[in-house]
């Protein structure tokens, strides 16, 4: 491992390149080195749209040498949630700053131009991007790999679309073939600093030490990944082979939250979308699973006048069936891959979107908002034509209200009412379960960046279904599996392959590298890297004592049932005292 | 006779997993850079790959074109092997490789012949690659 940051500074347009030993021996990478990187460049109390919010890059130890262990971690102020933010994306990333011979990179500061940054190995360019300011996230990708392609090693083009540079508060910055760091605005961030994308790539490589041993580790991951089953869910279907099942068990968030069964499930299945659209998937840099689903919808677009087709590309999974379709009571492939093409176009984060679409939708239901903040628009579930046209008016900010909706549900929630209709979780759009308390717990308390990802609460409340777990021991299974993913995200492992990075072979992937861990030192580590980012987020005014789940969520059943406000209240007691928070 | 032969190129889905393999296996190094193929990404065709394997030309125009003999054909069945005390460094047969297969080591600068070992194909995942028996008269080019 290099062991090695990368410090940019666009103010002055320098950059640096240390070796930080002591970090990386303590932290590992990604997550775990990111948090401390966090705490060393960002004070709490800054403006997270202001040229002092750093923007943090950190891959780990297993990054690049190891089947699927694609991802790279951002960490960042959210200028959604105003603490701390944090996002994963893959593609070739990873593998292009592991070229570049850096395991972390920090940017600060602001262009005093719109620009780009070029990085090659220890190198920096900073790049007018005049001519791309306004271009789409994916015409963006197009342009640099174009003029870039003489320089050396595979790039990988990290790049922020209309969205980012607006600022939405929840702008997401897309890497190469429509990967993201969807969630928590950093693409917001990118825009702050007149920063429209990040090249990266590089020459750099090391050399394995001891061939046999690192060859017989490789081989049993290689083949846990491609011949054991572990991740045919993910290259098969992909993640939207839920959606049915969800919504048989209630669990599918039907027109914002109301309902957990949406009765036209089948017809947004994943089994639908790999019928008549799914024309390949593919994969990230060094996964040999390959869960990225390409969607293909062609369109006539003569009005019938000719046989003019049009044919476009886009990328679906299980959030985005949910946030574009069933929450938004959308029921048709098509429909959904219309709405998700101007989000991947804008680089808006495809979650929050729907999820603020669907309390626009509710709030104009109950009469909160009106025809005078919508222009006139009735907004109605299942009206794909005005959810496109809503999606047009806020990319065009036609009036208040339409950039408003750019700054999330909560921000809308508190200026025109209808709060408890805004469906965030610490202020950040909920992602694709409606399955129980586990879930909305661990997205608003437990885990440390309001994701699903965080400790996966939507599998334990499946699990109350068919077994029944005192209330201790589910909420010490949500902080033990938020703790362990700090491990999982240093490495930095895609989740989808936590069923193969088991500890003992973790230990033995480490122990082929030259580093000797066993499981008491996991989970010391663990535990300080989530203490770490709570300490985070409590300078920047996060308060466990003050959160409240979305008033709705009370009034409706779930997949495990109602909802009972003194069993949150306790849940959260219970999760402070077990995480020692 | 067995040579190394894109069989589906359509079923790739662009994990690099051969082009890993291969430079793990002959040079221990933890990149794709040091690959004998390449599988080429497209700009915005969303899932468009390109895999440039060495064809073991019966005929290699990037031998023909050495001018100091340093890269030669194999005796057998097509290909070429690389002397490398000879090679200095011109590239000629890069270019000369026109489906862009034979690649370059940048670091030495000197080319990276196909050994044909089929390495790259026991670590693809979707058999887009791999090991084909040939009579020596058809190890001819295909592309």
């Amino acid at each position: 491992m290099y062991k090695k940051i990368m410090e940019i500074d666009l103010t002055t347009q320098t950059s640096r390149v240390y070796t930080d030993e002591v970090l990386f021996d303590e932290f590992l990478g990604g997550t775990g080195v990111a948090t401390e990187l966090l705490h060393k460049h960002c004070d709490p109390a800054i403006d997270p749209l202001s040229p002092e919010n750093p923007v943090i890059f950190a891959i780990g130890p297993f990054s690049n040498i190891y089947p699927v262990s694609t991802k790279t971690v951002a960490m960042f102020k959210s200028p959604l949630t105003g603490e701390l933010g944090e996002s994963h994306a893959g593609g070739r990333l990873a593998m292009a700053m592991y070229n570049a011979g850096l395991n972390a990179i920090v940017i600060k500061g602001k262009l005093d131009f719109k620009g780009y940054i070029s990085i090659e190995d220890d190198k920096v360019e900073f790049r007018r991007a005049g001519t791309i300011w306004g271009k789409s996230s994916l015409a963006t990708e197009r342009i640099l790999r174009e003029a870039e392609k003489d320089r050396e090693g595979k790039a990988s083009i990290v790049r922020i679309g209309p969205a980012g540079e607006r600022m939405s508060w929840f702008g997401a910055v897309t890497v190469d073939t429509q990967r993201h760091f969807g969630r928590l605005g950093l693409g917001a961030v990118f825009g702050s600093k007149n920063l429209k994308a990040m090249v990266v790539r590089g020459t750099r490589y090391e050399t394995i030490q001891d061939f046999k041993k690192f060859k017989t580790i490789y081989d049993k991951i290689y083949k846990a990944v491609v011949e054991s089953g572990e991740m045919k869910k993910y290259h098969d279907l992909g993640t939207s082979v839920n959606v049915v099942p969800l919504s048989k068990i209630g669990g599918l968030p039907t027109r914002n939250f109301s309902q957990g069964y949406f009765e036209n499930a089948e017809e947004i299945s994943g089994e639908a979308f790999a019928e008549k659209h799914l024309i390949q998937q593919i994969a990230c840099a060094h996964c040999q699973c390959g869960c990225i689903h390409i969607g293909m919808l062609r369109e006539e677009f003569s009005q019938g006048k000719e046989h003019m087709y049009k044919t476009f590309k886009v990328s679906y999974d299980h959030e985005l069936v949910f946030s574009l379709g069933s929450n938004l009571s959308i029921k048709s492939p098509e429909h959904i891959l219309r709405l998700l093409h101007i989000t991947e176009k804008q680089g808006w984060d495809a979650i929050t979107v729907g999820v603020v679409l669907a309390w626009a939708t509710d709030a104009y239901q109950h009469g909160i908002i009106g025809d005078k903040e919508t222009g006139g628009l009735a907004l109605h579930f299942g009206d794909d034509k005005t959810y496109m046209e809503v999606l047009r008016r806020m990319r065009d900010h036609y009036n208040q209200f339409y950039s408003d909706l750019e700054k999330g549900a909560d921000f809308c929630g508190n200026k025109y009412g209808g709060k408890d209709l805004a469906m965030v979780f610490g202020k950040n759009e909920a992602p694709g379960y409606m399955t129980g308390e586990n879930a909305f717990l661990d997205w608003m308390a437990v885990g440390v960046r309001h994701s699903h990802l965080d400790s996966a609460g939507y599998s334990l409340d499946q699990k109350l279904l068919v077994e029944d777990i005192p209330l201790e021991k589910q909420m010490a299974k949500l902080v033990e599996e938020s703790k362990f993913r700090m491990l999982l995200n240093s490495l930095v492992l895609c989740l989808f392959a936590r069923n193969i990075y088991k500890t003992d072979i973790i230990l033995e992937g480490l122990s082929a590298l030259g580093i000797d861990w066993d499981p008491e030192r996991i989970n010391k580590f663990c535990d300080k890297v989530y203490k770490r980012k709570f300490e985070f987020k409590f300078a920047c005014g996060f308060d466990i004592d003050q959160l409240e789940l979305p008033g709705k969520l009370y009034r409706v059943k779930t997949a495990s049932g109602k909802l009972d406000p003194d069993r949150v209240k306790e849940r959260l007691r219970l999760f402070r005292e077990i995480a020692g928070i | 006779m067995k040579r190394l032969q894109v069989i589906d190129r359509d079923q790739c889905i662009g994990c690099f997993s051969c082009m890993f393999a291969c430079s793990r296996s002959f040079y221990k190094a933890l990149t794709t850079e040091k690959s004998a193929m390449r599988v080429r990404v497209y700009p915005g065709l969303e899932g468009a790959f390109s895999i440039r394997v060495c064809d073991a030309c019966l005929e290699p125009d990037c031998a023909s074109v050495c001018p100091t003999g340093a890269l030669i054909k194999r005796e057998k069945g097509g290909g070429v092997k690389l002397i490398e005390d000879k090679c200095i460094h011109c590239q000629k047969c890069i270019k000369a490789c026109l489906i862009a297969s034979l690649q370059w080591d940048r670091e030495k600068k000197i080319p990276i012949p196909c050994r044909h070992c089929g390495i790259c194909v026991q670590y693809c995942p979707n058999h887009v690659i791999g090991m084909v028996d040939m009579k020596e008269e058809e190890a001819v080019s295909h592309v």
